[in-house]
C-alpha cells in the first residue's frame, strides 16, 4: 500500500513539474540615466533570450508617446499577447508604467516590463528582477524583487533588470549571479555618467557572455524613438535571433561595411584597402540606437528611389553643422543639391516640407517625386513650353531646308560651271 | 581643296547650322520646362504613413507593397498597373486599406490598426496613409505557440 502511494506521489510530482516549468527566459532591461527625458540617449530598453521567437513583440516601442513594453513569461503565447495588449492600452490612455505593468498579474506566468522616458519604469507579474537606483550623491542601491510589482520611481536615475535562465541553455544556473553582477555594473556606469544606450549595450554583452541568454531581441531608445527593429530578430518562426556577443559586421574607417558571414572573406576594404574593424552585435545595437552629438537622424518621405535617403541625410547633416536647425537653410541646401544634380528625380522642397525636431536631432524631409522619368525639376521659363516646342521645330525645319537648298545650289553651280 | 565653296554658301550653311542647333535647344527647353506627364501614367513613387505608433513603419510599407503599391507600379487612368496584374484603382485602394488594417505587430497576431484611410495623389504618385491604432478592443484568438518567452 505504502509503495503504491509513493509511486502515485512520484507520478504526481513528475506531472506537476512537467506542467509547471521552473525556468523562465528573457532578459528584460530598462535603463534611465536622464529621468527628465531631455538627453536624447537618456532612456534605453531591450530584450534578449536563449529562446526562439524573440520578435519585435518582445520589445515594443511607442513612437509618439515615448514608452516601451517588454514582455516575457512562459506557457502559451496567447495570454502574453493579451497582457501586452492590456499594458499597451493602459499606457496609450495615459497610465503610469506601474499601472501598466501590474496588468501582468492578471495573467498566469506572464511578465510585462514597462519603461517611460519621463515616468520611470516598472515590471509586473512573474519575474526575478533587480532594481538599481543611483541617487544624486552617487550611492547605488540594488534591491532584488521576486514577482508582483517592482518599480523604478519617476525622477530617479537607475535601471531594472530581469534575468532568468532558459532550460536547455548550457550556462543554466548562472542567472542569479549574473543578474546581480550586471546590476552592479549598470549602477556604476550610470553613476559614472554613461548614456543609457551605452549602459544597455554593456548589459547585453555581459548577460550574453556570462549567462548565455544571448539571442536578439533588440534594443530601443525611448527618448529619440529609435529601435533596432529586425536587425537581430529571428528570420522565421521557431528560430533564434542573432547572438548578441558575436561579430555582426566589419566596417572600414570610411563607412564601408559588410555583414557576417560574408565578412569572413574580407580583410581590407575593397574600396581603399583600409583595415576593417569588427563590430560585435552589442556594439551594433549601441550605435543603432545612440544619437551622437554631431549626428542628425534624417527621415525621407515621398520617394523610395535608391540613393535619395542617403544623399539627403548627408546634405542635411552638412547643413545642420553649418547653419543649425533651420528649416529654411536646410531647404536651401537640399534645393542646391537638386539643382546641381546630386539628388535626382525629385522636385524642389519648401521649408514647410522640412520637419525639424531639434531636441531629438531628427529631421524629416517630404519630397515630391517627378513624373515621366524626369531627372530634374521643370525649368521656370517666361515662355510656355508648347510655344517653345513649336518654335524649335520650325527653326529646325527651316535650317534643314536651307542645308538642302545650299547643297542643291552648289551642285547646280558646279554642273553649270562644268557645262561652261 | 577638294570642294570649291563660295563664301556666301558657307555663310548660308553656317546660318542653317545655327538655326538647327537653336531649334533643337528650344525643343529641349520646352521638354525641360513642361510639367505634363505624358501618357506613361503616374508611377507610385512613395508612401507616407501618419499616425502609426506601435506598428513599425516597415510592416505597413510591406503590407502596401504586397497589394501592388510598390515602386514599378503605375496608374493609368483609373487602373493600377503592377508587375503582376491590372487592378481598378478604387479596388486597389480598398485592398490597400484592408491590408493596412490587417498589419500585425511583428511576431504576433495582434492587429491594433482599427481605422485606416488611404489616399493617392494622382499627380505625384504619393500614397498617403492615415491610421488609428487602438488597444482597447482587441480580440486575441487561437492557440499561440507554447514555450518560454
Amino acid at each position: 500500500m505504502k509503495r503504491v502511494n509513493l509511486m502515485r506521489f512520484v507520478l504526481f510530482l513528475i506531472t506537476f513539474t512537467m506542467v509547471v516549468n521552473t525556468a523562465s527566459a528573457t532578459m528584460n532591461v530598462v535603463v534611465i540615466t536622464d529621468p527628465t527625458g531631455k538627453d536624447p540617449n537618456g532612456v534605453a530598453a531591450g530584450s534578449q533570450s536563449w529562446q526562439n521567437n524573440m520578435f519585435q513583440s518582445t520589445f515594443i516601442l511607442s513612437m509618439t508617446k515615448h514608452f516601451c513594453v517588454l514582455s516575457g513569461g512562459e506557457g502559451n503565447a496567447t495570454p502574453r499577447l493579451a497582457a501586452i495588449v492590456s499594458a499597451l492600452n493602459v499606457m496609450e490612455n495615459g497610465g503610469t508604467p506601474a499601472q501598466a505593468a501590474t496588468v501582468a498579474n492578471g495573467f498566469s506566468q506572464i511578465r510585462v516590463m514597462v519603461g517611460s522616458a519621463t515616468e520611470g519604469a516598472a515590471v509586473g507579474g512573474y519575474f526575478d528582477a533587480d532594481v538599481v537606483i543611483v541617487s544624486a550623491n552617487g550611492t547605488i542601491t540594488i534591491t532584488p524583487y521576486n514577482g508582483g510589482l517592482a518599480t523604478l520611481p519617476a525622477g530617479d536615475k537607475g535601471a531594472i533588470i530581469h534575468l532568468l535562465n532558459t532550460q536547455g541553455n548550457p550556462q543554466y544556473g548562472t542567472a542569479d549571479a549574473v543578474r546581480l553582477q550586471t546590476a552592479e555594473m549598470m549602477g556604476e556606469m550610470i553613476r559614472d555618467g554613461y548614456p543609457a544606450t551605452a549602459v544597455l549595450a554593456a548589459a547585453f554583452n555581459n548577460v550574453a557572455t556570462n549567462a548565455g541568454e544571448k539571442h536578439g531581441g533588440g534594443g530601443l531608445n525611448l527618448v529619440s524613438e529609435l529601435t533596432t527593429g529586425d536587425m537581430f530578430t529571428p528570420p522565421e518562426l521557431n528560430t533564434t535571433g542573432f547572438n548578441m556577443n558575436d561579430p555582426y559586421e566589419k566596417v572600414s574607417p570610411n563607412g564601408w561595411s559588410v555583414g557576417f558571414p560574408e565578412a569572413d572573406n574580407y580583410q581590407t576594404s575593397p574600396i581603399d584597402d583600409t583595415n576593417l574593424t569588427t563590430v560585435y552585435a552589442y556594439q551594433a545595437l549601441q550605435s543603432a540606437i545612440t544619437v551622437t552629438q554631431n549626428s542628425t537622424i534624417v527621415y525621407t518621405y515621398g520617394t523610395e528611389a535608391p540613393g535619395i535617403a542617403e544623399t539627403t541625410s548627408e546634405i542635411v547633416q552638412a547643413s545642420v553643422e553649418k547653419y543649425g536647425y533651420s528649416s529654411t537653410s536646410i531647404a536651401t541646401s537640399i534645393n542646391k543639391g537638386i539643382g546641381s544634380g546630386l539628388l535626382v528625380g525629385v522636385n524642389y522642397v519648401e521649408p514647410m516640407d522640412i520637419n525639424v525636431n531639434q531636441n531629438q536631432r531628427a529631421i524629416g524631409v517630404y519630397y515630391t517625386p517627378l513624373q515621366g522619368n524626369k531627372s530634374a525639376p521643370a525649368w521656370k521659363l517666361p515662355i510656355s513650353s508648347s510655344i517653345l516646342s513649336d518654335l524649335g521645330n520650325i527653326q529646325t525645319a527651316i535650317g534643314l531646308i536651307l542645308v538642302i537648298l545650299v547643297l542643291f545650289r552648289s551642285t547646280l553651280i558646279s554642273s553649270f560651271l562644268k557645262r561652261k | 581643296m577638294f570642294i570649291k565653296i563660295r563664301r556666301d554658301t558657307l555663310i548660308i550653311l553656317l546660318l542653317a547650322f545655327m538655326l538647327i542647333f537653336s531649334g533643337r535647344v528650344m525643343t529641349y527647353m520646352s521638354y525641360a520646362s513642361s510639367t505634363d506627364v505624358g501618357n506613361q501614367g503616374v508611377e507610385i513613387s512613395g508612401i507616407i504613413v501618419h499616425g502609426n505608433d506601435i506598428v513599425p513603419l516597415d510592416s505597413i510599407k510591406a503590407s502596401l507593397n504586397n497589394v501592388g503599391f510598390r515602386s514599378g507600379s503605375y496608374i493609368q487612368g483609373d487602373t493600377l498597373v503592377t508587375s503582376k496584374r491590372m487592378v481598378p484603382l478604387n479596388e486597389a485602394l480598398s485592398n490597400a486599406q484592408q491590408a493596412v488594417m490587417e498589419t500585425t505587430i511583428p511576431g504576433t497576431t495582434i492587429t491594433p490598426i482599427t481605422a485606416a484611410s488611404v489616399q493617392l495623389d494622382n499627380q505625384t504618385g504619393v500614397l498617403t496613409v492615415n491610421i488609428v491604432e487602438s488597444f482597447s478592443n482587441i480580440h486575441i484568438e487561437g492557440q499561440g505557440i507554447n514555450g518560454t518567452y
